[in-house]
């Protein structure tokens, strides 16, 4: 048996670090789209932060800056794959023994670099340009919702996936399209009490939405929400292990219907 | 020969009630090349894919050096490596990165060396830096071929790794194939449409047809089957006289303009056809032998005359 591979792995980062070095696509759609959406939230915040109370305003920089990690971190999973698909180079990749804990652990690295790089650039622009720090929700809140939402997107990236895997190209919009489901339903603009009541229970079985809580609930009264980081925690292992076991079992499937190989033709 | 590189055993492949791959069995040994033949729809590809872990059988047993493939796929994808026509490398980034990549995968041992080695024995180290996107297609062929090459491979499946290469780069690429397999004793499986490639570089060719294997020899032996001959003879004499004594004869043949006829003849009775024409005072200027090549064979076989 051949193990799990260090060099594999960073060969395959190394491939998104390239890919990102010269793709004019990878700079606009995770740094140019997010640094505009960034930059109206603030304008908006200001101007709202004229009218009425500043805390009001600063949800919705506060639901953006954060929106962000998600928004990144799933796109550098799922559409980081979709470049090797578009290139009929998925095959080749799998070709080599590489194994899918490889693959997987290698696209989480890659998504973790770029999100955290861009993440800073976003969380320093914001901070020079409208005067709002994202460590005003405290640092260990901010670093639990780091880890909570990338945990998120990484899961649901790999499902998302996992069908673009079994469907094919012919489903790809899902791969940048699905996430703006969650925007809504994860309250990252406004508390949970705005949504109709049904769709609060919806919005509480998602780990961002507690992230999202617990960040407004920390600007107005500064601490830790110990019991919103550790439920938004523990449905993202349960939710990571049922997303693992979707991504392998469509990922056979796709294997079985010859719909994997496919995909690179 | 020696030992076998790749065994396959009653490989099945169904696509719900449709059977892609009908219950077939090869082997490779070490240094010899098979070719993979068929029409389109025939199997070759499925098979390919299986092959190479990226579509699931139905049923069936792979083995690479002795050990079972979905066993340990990883020991075995480590000793071999592909090159197609239609998998190509990652478009925007440069060759060298591209390389640097697969060498990570295959975890060659000072990579560096290795792929300039490479880009050297294939005459492309020039292209090192240029985006794969930006290469012709025979160029993009080559730096498959460095790929396939990167893992100093046992085993290297081609899957028609010179379709849409124009003839001159295709013999180009045909020579470094056979250059590898002379230096490096690889072993080859290997697919096309082009006849004259397959005759040239296999030592055996398996003919596919809806799945299953319809005969499997040398591509002499395969030619020899055919037993039919075209003799196409250029005359002096009257095109209505020649067709008379033909008929006469009991030929199967055809009458052609300038002055031509071809006759459908067996191997064994060229001779003895020459000296009948003579005898019935044919005045032949010009003669012209087509025995059967690969390609008649495979026509045989798409049409199904078999």
């Amino acid at each position: 048996m051949i193990g799990t591979s260090h060099r594999r792995i960073r060969a395959l980062v190394l491939q998104e670090l390239y890919l990102t070095r010269h793709s004019v696509e990878i700079f606009f759609d995770t740094l140019f789209f997010p640094l505009m959406s960034v930059i109206l939230f603030g304008l908006i915040m200001h101007f709202f932060g004229q009218v009425e109370q500043s805390t009001n305003a600063q949800y919705l920089l506060i639901g953006i800056l954060l929106w962000q990690i998600i928004s990144v971190s799933q796109y550098n999973i799922t559409v980081s794959s979709l470049w090797s698909v578009w290139s009929h180079n998925l095959t080749n990749i799998f070709i080599a023994p590489i194994s899918v804990k490889e693959y997987i652990s290698a696209h989480i690295i890659a998504s973790f670099i770029r999100t955290f790089s861009i993440f800073i650039f976003l969380a320093g622009g914001t901070y020079l340009l409208f005067d709002f720090s994202i460590l005003n929700i405290g640092i260990l809140n901010f670093i639990f919702a780091f880890i909570n939402l990338s945990l998120f997107a990484w899961w649901l990236g790999y499902i998302l996936l996992g069908y673009i895997f079994r469907y094919g190209t012919r489903i790809q919009a899902i791969a940048w399209g699905a996430i703006f489901l969650f925007q809504p339903l994860t309250a990252s603009f406004f508390p949970v009490s705005t949504l109709p009541g049904w769709l609060q229970t919806v919005a509480y079985a998602l780990p961002p939405t507690y992230v999202f809580e617990s960040a407004r609930k920390s600007i107005v009264t500064p601490g830790i929400y110990w019991n919103y980081v550790v439920i938004a925690l523990a449905m993202n292992v349960a939710y990571s292990i049922f997303g693992l076991f979707i991504f392998k079992r469509l990922f056979r499937r796709s294997k079985e219907t010859g719909q994997f190989a496919r995909n690179d033709l | 020969m020696s030992e076998n590189i790749l065994e396959v055993k009653d490989l099945v492949k169904n696509y719900d009630s449709y059977r892609a791959v009908d219950n077939i069995s090869f082997s490779i040994k070490k240094g010899q090349v098979l070719g993979l033949l068929g029409p389109n729809g025939a199997g070759k590809s499925t098979t390919i894919q299986i092959l190479v872990g990226v579509t699931l059988p139905t049923s069936g047993k792979i083995s690479y050096f002795r050990k079972d493939f979905f066993k340990h796929p990883q020991e075995s994808l480590q000793r071999i490596n592909f090159a197609s026509a239609y998998n190509t490398l990652q478009g925007r980034i440069t060759v060298k990165e591209n390389l640097l990549v697969f060498a990570g995968l295959y975890q060659v041992k000072d990579p560096m060396n290795r792929i300039s080695e490479l880009l050297e024995y294939f005459e492309i180290r020039r292209l090192a830096d240029h985006k794969y996107w930006d290469l012709s297609a025979g160029e993009r062929t080559r730096v498959n071929l460095v790929k396939a090459m990167l893992n100093n491979p046992e085993l290297i499946l081609m899957d028609e790794p010179t379709a849409s290469l124009d003839p001159d780069i295709a013999d180009k690429t045909l020579s470094l194939i056979e250059e590898l397999r002379r230096d490096r004793n690889i072993s080859i499986l290997f697919t096309s449409h082009n006849m004259s490639e397959v005759a040239r570089i296999c030592d055996e060719v398996i003919f596919l047809d809806k799945g299953r294997i319809v005969s499997k020899d040398t591509p002499q032996n395969h030619t020899k089957k055919l037993k039919e001959v075209e003799v196409k003879i250029k005359h002096k004499n009257n095109k209505i006289e020649v067709e008379e004594i033909l008929k006469k004869e009991g030929l199967d043949f055809e009458i052609r303009p300038k002055n031509m006829a071809v006759i459908k003849t067996s191997n064994e009775k060229i001779a003895e056809l020459i000296a009948k024409l003579n005898d019935k005072k044919i005045v032949i200027i010009d003669l012209e032998i087509r025995k059967p090549s690969l390609e008649d064979v495979f026509l045989e076989i798409a049409r199904n005359k078999k």
